[in-house]
């Protein structure tokens, strides 16, 4: 890799710039799943083509995408004119990442303890965090309706047992 | 006649007030996510997968095609008010459709995409109920290494018909098979992949990945793109009823429309999506005046609105006959019948006729109702496309949250779909299409299934897959997709038949 990189106009001992390529972070990610998965199985009992283990299918399947990640790699790094993750104009993300995550985090250690009233209220007041533009007034009444709406089809509608208010 | 005695029992089935209301909740559900943009059919589906499990597997089905040829109506009246494809599968519907709207021919537009989809709608039902009991025949005949080979053919096909980058779907198909092997080998008993977490233990439902995945990735994928303008057309619709000179125009163009759709809704990989473009394509090159195409022709409207209809409907062929998903959402209607416990294969006609044919006669009775639905009630819609997505995300995440908790009521189900939440952000970030991994999820372990009694059978030789004829010539017409795929000039022809917008 760091071959390639120092053929570049400009050298250096490691191009930074061809690690931010689609390809190149699809074909690591690839691989990396693919090691992992191959360390995990490691002691699978792997068995004949005969009588398969637990672990005959899981390691085909890991080296075939080890292979894969690899060719992706390769493709990336020798493409002239590759797709970079910060070309297509987004704005930053770490902001939906974080907050629509975490709103899923907090409902879910929330739903069984505190119930299904203010979960929903955690969730919104979280959620709404990550897009721009949405006011504290306009939250209180998404929050208010989407409680009203989901205590009316979960509960009342499907008759699902979920726990509605906090269990003391 | 024993066609017309099954369908007899099929609107036995479908014509009860309860599926009847079933049908109605999946087509108005659909043709309203098919309106509002950044909400599609594979998130709805996923994110009422766990209701089905509330309700009879016919009502579920029922509803969840509903909402799947529901969007394909819904799609096209955002396209063509808007400019802005409601579904990926009205892009092309686009082109000519606001275009006939900014002329002041909003109505027209409406209603020839409306008509074409009931005609399409119409015509592909009928299809499935000709040519489905002789495919469950043959698949019948099937047995293991056919049918491993028949789901590694689908697989590579959807891949080659799909778009994007050939090589990552293939990886992400074998990462989504990786993932359905996630908890308890049936063979040995033995445990995979759990990281010592007690609930991957039972493996990871297919609700959970399809709703971290698409539902929550897509939430952060939308969040990270500055808000798209939306210019509604402002104009009163005053005039729905096509002119004499469209309807001269329109009905040959849907007819080819709902042709090219039907046969390419039942290959794997197809569908709506591909459909509409392939018909758009067709419409464009047997056109005596192809110069108006993007000025508001409107066959430009009928073909791919017919098309994307049929394909969307056909599609359903391989999965109630053989158990093989073509697309995305086929392999989440696989996961809602293994909900209640039904294997999905050729036995299912067979076992529950009512089932399938209720299923079937469903889709006449919901395309019929979507024509009520759309055409008058068009002003209802218009004004929904008013609400903000900055309103929309925050019910479609608390309704993914609550929809993963209730598979199992548990709240490590909501937790990892938060994590494939993000996974899914990544995959989109990178170009890595998530819908060939669903697919290879959902085969995973039937494959692995198969493949291990294939091996039985031929006493742990590989051979068996190219001594038994059937399933070497499946095998074959695999490999000759992926090589065909890796011409170049084959590969310009795809990326081409994709960019038509």
């Amino acid at each position: 890799m760091s071959d390639r990189a120092s053929k570049r106009p400009i050298p250096g001992p490691l191009d930074w710039g061809l690690l931010a390529r689609k390809d190149v972070l699809a074909g690591l990610m690839f691989m990396a799943v693919a090691v992992l998965g191959l360390v995990i199985s490691n002691n699978y009992p792997i068995g004949t083509a005969l009588r398969m283990g637990t672990g005959y299918v899981p390691r085909l399947l890991c080296w075939l995408l080890l292979a894969l990640g690899a060719v992706i790699l390769l493709q990336g790094l020798r493409e002239a004119r590759a797709q970079t993750i910060s070309q297509n104009g987004s704005l930053p993300a770490w902001r939906p990442v974080i907050f629509v995550t975490a709103g899923m985090v907090i409902f879910a250690l929330t739903i069984e303890r505190l119930g299904l009233v203010v979960a929903i209220l955690l969730l919104t007041g979280i959620g709404a965090v990550a897009a721009r533009g949405l006011r504290p007034f306009e939250t209180a009444i998404a929050a208010l309706v989407l409680v009203i709406l989901s205590w009316a089809i979960f509960i009342v509608g499907l008759g699902l047992t979920i726990p509605v208010w906090p269990d003391w | 006649m024993e066609l017309l005695a099954n369908l007899a029992l099929g609107f036995g089935v479908a014509l009860t007030p309860v599926n009847l209301g079933f049908a109605f909740v999946g087509v108005l559900v659909g043709t309203l996510i098919g309106v509002l943009p950044g909400i599609g059919p594979i998130t709805t589906i996923a994110m009422l997968l766990p209701l089905t499990f509330h309700l009879e597997p016919v009502s579920g089905l029922i509803m969840l095609a509903g909402i799947f040829y529901g969007a394909q109506y819904g799609g096209s009246t955002t396209a063509i008010l808007v400019n802005l494809p409601g579904e990926t599968s009205a892009v092309v519907t686009c082109i000519d459709g606001h275009q006939m709207a900014r002329r002041g021919r909003a109505g027209a537009a409406l209603a020839v995409a409306a008509l074409g989809s009931f005609f399409a709608g119409s015509i592909a039902t009928a299809l499935i109920a000709t040519f489905a009991p002789p495919l469950a025949l043959v698949g019948q005949s099937f047995g293991a290494p056919e049918y491993f080979s028949l789901m590694a053919l689908g697989l590579i096909a959807a891949v080659v018909l799909a778009h994007g980058s050939v090589i990552k779907a293939v990886a992400m198909i074998i990462l989504g098979l990786l993932i359905g092997l996630i908890g308890t080998d049936g063979n040995t008993g033995g445990t995979r992949f759990t990281f010592g977490i007690i609930e991957l233990v039972d493996g990871i439902d297919v609700a959970t990945l399809a709703i971290g995945i698409f539902g929550v990735g897509e939430i952060i994928t939308n969040l990270t793109q500055p808000p798209e303008q939306r210019s509604v057309i402002a104009q009163k619709i005053t005039r729905l009823w096509p002119t004499r000179e469209d309807f001269r125009r329109a009905w040959p163009a849907v007819l080819r429309g709902t042709g090219i759709g039907s046969i390419l809704g039942v290959l794997p990989g197809g569908g709506a999506t591909l459909s509409s473009f392939a018909a758009y394509a067709l419409e464009k090159k047997v056109s005596r005046h192809p110069t108006q195409f993007g000025r508001g022709a409107v066959e430009g409207v009928a073909g791919p609105e017919s098309a994307n209809n049929a394909g969307a409907q056909t599609s359903f062929i391989p999965m109630l006959t053989l158990g093989i998903p073509g697309n995305a959402v086929m392999a989440l209607m696989i996961g809602a019948l293994m909900i209640h416990g039904i294997q999905p294969g050729p036995q299912i006609m067979s076992e529950r006729p009512a089932m399938f044919w209720g299923m079937i006669a469903s889709m006449w009775i919901g395309n019929a109702m979507l024509l009520v639905i759309n055409l008058p009630l068009i002003g209802i819609w218009v004004q929904l496309l008013k609400v903000p997505y900055r309103f929309l995300y925050l019910s479609i995440l608390l309704f993914c949250a609550i929809g993963v908790y209730t598979v199992n009521n548990s709240s490590a189900a909501v937790l990892l779909a938060a994590f494939f939440g993000v996974l899914g952000y990544v995959f989109m970030r990178l170009q890595c299409e998530p819908a060939p991994m669903i697919l290879g999820f959902v085969l995973g372990p039937l494959m692995e299934e198969n493949l291990r009694r294939a091996m039985r059978i031929s006493g742990g030789d590989p051979m068996i897959f190219i001594n038994r004829p059937i399933s070497f010539g499946l095998l074959v017409a695999a490999g000759l997709l992926l090589t065909l795929v890796a011409l170049p000039t084959i590969r310009s022809r795809r990326d081409e038949a994709f960019q038509e917008s």
